[in-house]
């Protein structure tokens, strides 16, 4: 290094020269990187179609697009699942190509597009009983009423005559009922509380059906989350809670046989869910409820997701794309729904999917 | 009678001595042995799933295995780094002005705001990232988690420059005025140089500060199951992919999300590390004298 004052001053000032120089060429050098990142479309040409919302439906829509994307490279679709609601949110800012949610847009949310909405059902969930008994893996009955009681609070303990008339055999323990539900808004919710009105007035007319209620039972606790009620139920011993399917066939969790409105019980599987669509072919996003469906081997705990578009997209060519995908994803895509435990959309649904979007444009 | 109550004194003073720094041992530890537990458990459950193709692939559906992560890794640098290009700057050149003349009325205000800012949730500044950058383009994209992670960084920036600076010695700014060294040189080549290492600890701290934040990409990076390296595009992200997978049903994201949180906190591990270490060889490297 430098000897002399002189020397210093000098070494210091070349010193902060090489030092801009090295700056100047670092910029250039990052410039040229970003340059060629911006020009990069012609190395990813594919076209991208942007979708988000529903969780529920992350996993089939995953599978559904990878496979998509395998058989057309020049496409691809990214959905992420950021909630129904956060997926109403975007679509009506536009930020996206297609919505998802578990319960249709309302006529206030409609009114927020300004512009005509299609609606299509895309895929069929079912809320499962889950409980945590120890010593009762299986065959729990619950009729309609018991589930109704036991979340009005009426209903507290698992060894309850109402309970014990239901399973006759069964050594129900003195232990305490922990009323599990979602903490978040949900369509999970919505469609276990629309059949809770369906099947108790008195739920009907204290709590109602929507995607987040006043919970009556005392001895209620939340879970975010289908995925947090699963997990508070497997903690809890003398818990129940109503979960995705997906989640309670993955989880290995305890569910109950749930009575129809034919009387007979059923366990929520891939067959009497979609039995349980089968039943209302002319669905549609002003009337699409399913629980409480009269068949034998309907399961009474079901529900349609849905897929949002608008009517005129703005880019004609992405909105044949979109339109494309849809015509695919209503149909074909159906029985990938199985292999991830999700209930594929009965054929009659599919067709009346297919007529909403020969509306579009 | 006075010697007995002064031995009294001493020996209360030595028991409530050893009592106070007893609990301190026992609560450190506590804190510590909290800390290897989760250590501990995110390393068990993560590194059975880390593998060359876990690191090199991108993400596959649930049930077909050799899904990876290497697109959110990717992304989780590209996004970072952007949000340091813009965050380094703006932060060193506020916090050094603050530190230098903290005087002065405008740097009261600035170091008022930056703590303010420090404080504002991140989903709140990931809404307005989102409100600025997404929503008038209805268009996600990767510049605009840059641009929130940015904000998050900034007022970090500024308080670790800031601290760094003040506490270099006040006789080497005087010596260097008394020297007849103009202004600028002595903040640039005095008080700057000097607290180097405690400003590049404050910026490692703050990179490590938003790697692992998931909030803020929700609504603005937004993630994507493919390959993206263009700034203006949906990115995907580490931790928005930890958290995509971790409320799934299945088992094999499950054990994904392990995997990714492990390749998590390992990033962050090594910038605290580094953090660390430039503080060590700093302290050396002023010892001897070295500008460069």
């Amino acid at each position: 290094m430098a000897t002399g004052e002189q020397a210093y001053e000098e070494d210091a000032l070349s010193d902060l020269e090489s030092r801009r120089r090295q700056l100047g060429a670092g910029l250039l050098r990052g410039g040229a990187f970003a340059v060629a990142l911006t020009m990069a479309p012609a190395a990813f040409a594919a076209t991208q179609i942007v979708g988000a919302g529903s969780t529920f439906d992350y996993p089939f829509f995953s599978k559904a697009f990878y496979e998509y994307t395998a058989k057309h490279p020049d496409v691809t679709v990214n959905y992420q699942s950021i909630g129904s609601g956060g997926g109403i949110q975007q679509f009506t800012a536009k930020t996206v190509d297609f919505g998802a949610s578990d319960v249709p847009m309302n006529a206030a949310e409609l009114a927020r597009t300004k512009a005509p909405v299609l609606q299509i059902p895309i895929t069929l969930g079912g809320a499962g009983i889950a409980y945590n008994l120890p010593g009762i893996a299986k065959g729990m009955h619950l009729s309609r009423e018991v589930i109704a009681d036991i979340y009005l609070g009426k209903i507290t303990k698992w060894n309850d005559p109402a309970i014990a008339k239901l399973n006759p055999g069964m050594k129900l323990p003195d232990m305490a009922i922990t009323v599990v539900h979602r903490s978040d808004g949900s369509g999970t919710t919505y469609i276990f509380t629309d059949f809770l009105s369906h099947v108790s007035p008195e739920w009907k007319s204290k709590v109602g059906t929507n995607k987040d209620v006043q919970w009556p039972a005392p001895s209620s606790v939340g879970g975010k989350g289908n995925e947090g009620v699963a997990g508070l139920v497997k903690q809890t011993p003398g818990s129940i809670g109503y979960v995705e399917l997906a989640y309670l066939l993955e989880n290995d969790m305890a569910y109950a046989l749930v009575q129809n409105k034919a009387g007979t019980y059923v366990y929520p599987t891939i067959g009497t869910v979609a039995a349980a669509a089968a039943t209302k072919p002319n669905v549609s996003s002003q009337d699409f409820s399913i629980v409480d469906t009269a068949c034998a081997q309907c399961y009474p705990i079901s529900g349609y997701s849905w897929v949002l578009l608008y009517q005129k997209p703005q880019d004609a060519a992405r909105g044949k794309l979109v339109k494309e995908i849809m015509t695919w994803l209503v149909t074909r895509a159906q029985p990938i729904a199985k292999t991830v435990d999700y209930v594929p959309l009965p054929d009659n649904v599919q067709k009346q999917g297919l007529n909403v979007l020969g509306e579009m444009e | 009678m006075s010697a007995t109550s002064a031995a009294a004194l001493f020996r209360r003073r030595r028991l409530k001595s050893v009592l106070w720094i007893g609990a301190c041992g026992i609560f450190a530890t506590a804190v510590a042995v909290i800390l290897l537990l989760i250590m501990g458990y995110i390393v068990r459950e993560g590194i059975s799933a880390i593998s060359i193709p876990f690191l090199t692939r991108l993400p596959r559906p649930t049930g077909i295995s050799g899904g990876g992560v290497a697109n959110g890794i990717v992304g989780t640098l590209i996004i970072v780094g952007i949000a340091a290009l813009m965050a380094f700057p703006v932060g060193v050149l506020v916090g050094t002005y603050v530190a230098v003349y903290g005087h002065r009325r405008m740097s009261q205000w600035l170091s008022f705001l930056a703590d303010v800012l420090a404080g504002v949730p991140s989903i709140a500044i990931g809404i307005y990232a989102y409100t600025l950058l997404v929503e008038p383009f209805r268009h996600f994209s990767a510049f605009s988690a840059s641009f929130a992670f940015a904000v998050l960084m900034i007022p970090l920036v500024i308080r670790a420059t800031e601290g760094a600076i003040s506490i270099v010695p006040r006789e080497l700014r005087e010596a260097a005025t008394a020297l007849g060294a103009p202004e600028a040189r002595v903040v640039l080549k005095i008080l700057v140089v000097a607290a180097r290492p405690g400003i590049i600890t404050g910026l490692l701290l703050s990179l490590a500060r938003v790697t692992g934040e998931t909030a803020p990409l929700l609504f603005t990076a937004f993630g994507s199951q493919y390959w993206e390296l263009r700034p203006g595009q949906p990115m995907a992200e580490l931790s928005l992919q930890i958290f995509t997978y971790a409320i799934s049903p299945y088992a094999d994201w499950h054990a994904q999300a392990w995997g990714g949180a492990l390749i998590l906190i390992l990033a962050v591990f090594v910038l605290s590390v580094l953090a660390r270490l430039s503080v060590l060889f700093g302290r050396e490297g002023r010892g001897h004298g070295g500008t460069a």
